[in-house]
């Protein structure tokens, strides 16, 4: 996502990430208990997101994955906050089973690689990529 | 200086890791790695498990070449102009849930922004052949573009309600 910060410039902007010694550095944050498969966790995050988004109140939200994006885009759809979701890099051919279960819900939906738009539906755009 | 990363990802890298250990006892050139989760810990090399955003910058700047799966890490080494040796993690050695770093590192091979090792005994030859020229960074521009193009759509519809 730092890749891409240039493109927030102007606009007031805060994350909510997974809390490791890189995350800890970034200067307006929330960060959460890494989700993976575990649904307790989940359970975890949606709480803590709902309470991020009504104290936030974003009026857009980006995310480059993983699982976190989950509990904010479902949230946001019922908050009506935009979502813009940009599908890995490193997927060329395979989505993520998070870009799959955001999809429905995405305003905008991106992925970094052509070959990947078979694998999701018409929403799905290719717009470039970070590198 | 060969600097070995293996990110954030939760699952470890010991197969990478265990044989750059071998490198480096056979090599004169220093060897650090970042180990990240994997249970194994280095012998002939200096390592660590994680460090910030910085530090990685740090040591892949400092780094003749780095090695590293085929994920965002790619990113950090190019930024600094080093070369990078990508090793994709498999899915056959419980390294990653499927197998799209194989996937990726050839796409990056094929647009020769890394040296793709697919078998780790052939990972020695590679890092003594790593080509030095510097790799051109090219920063896709589009992508950033089409966010700021969204952004300002989202906003103008706001203005309108």
């Amino acid at each position: 996502m730092l890749a891409l910060k240039e493109a927030f410039e102007g606009h007031e902007t805060f994350f909510i990430t997974y809390d490791s010694i890189r995350t800890r550095q970034l200067e307006r944050k929330y960060l959460l208990r890494n989700i993976g498969t575990n649904p307790l966790v989940m359970a975890q995050a949606f709480m803590s997101t709902v309470i991020i988004l009504l104290r936030e109140k974003p009026k857009l939200i980006v995310s480059t994955g993983s699982e976190i994006a989950i509990p904010a885009f479902y949230l946001a759809k019922l908050l009506g906050i935009k979502t813009i979701f940009i599908e890995s890099w490193t997927r060329v051919d395979r989505p993520t089973g998070t870009g799959k279960i955001v999809y429905p819900v995405s305003d905008v939906f991106l992925v970094q690689w052509e070959r990947l738009l078979s694998k999701y539906g018409k929403k799905a755009r290719y717009e470039g990529a970070i590198l | 200086m060969i600097f070995v990363t293996v990110g954030m990802h939760t699952k470890g890298f010991d197969r990478l890791l265990k044989k750059m250990d071998e490198i480096a006892a056979a090599s004169d050139e220093e060897v650090v790695m970042q180990i990240g989760h994997t249970s194994f810990r280095p012998q002939n090399a200096k390592w660590f498990d994680f460090t910030t955003e910085s530090g990685i910058k740090e040591w892949c700047k400092k780094a003749r070449v780095v090695v590293t799966q085929p994920a965002m890490s790619v990113l950090d080494a190019q930024e600094q102009g080093t070369p990078v040796v990508v090793v994709p993690r498999l899915k056959q050695y419980d390294e990653v849930i499927d197998d799209h770093q194989l996937d990726f590192a050839r796409e990056l091979e094929k647009q020769g922004k890394v040296i793709a090792v697919y078998d780790v005994d052939k990972l020695e030859e590679a890092l003594k052949q790593v080509d030095l020229k510097p790799l051109e960074l090219v920063k896709d521009k589009r992508l950033v573009n089409a966010l700021k193009k969204y952004i300002a759509q989202f906003e103008g519809a706001r203005r309108l309600k």
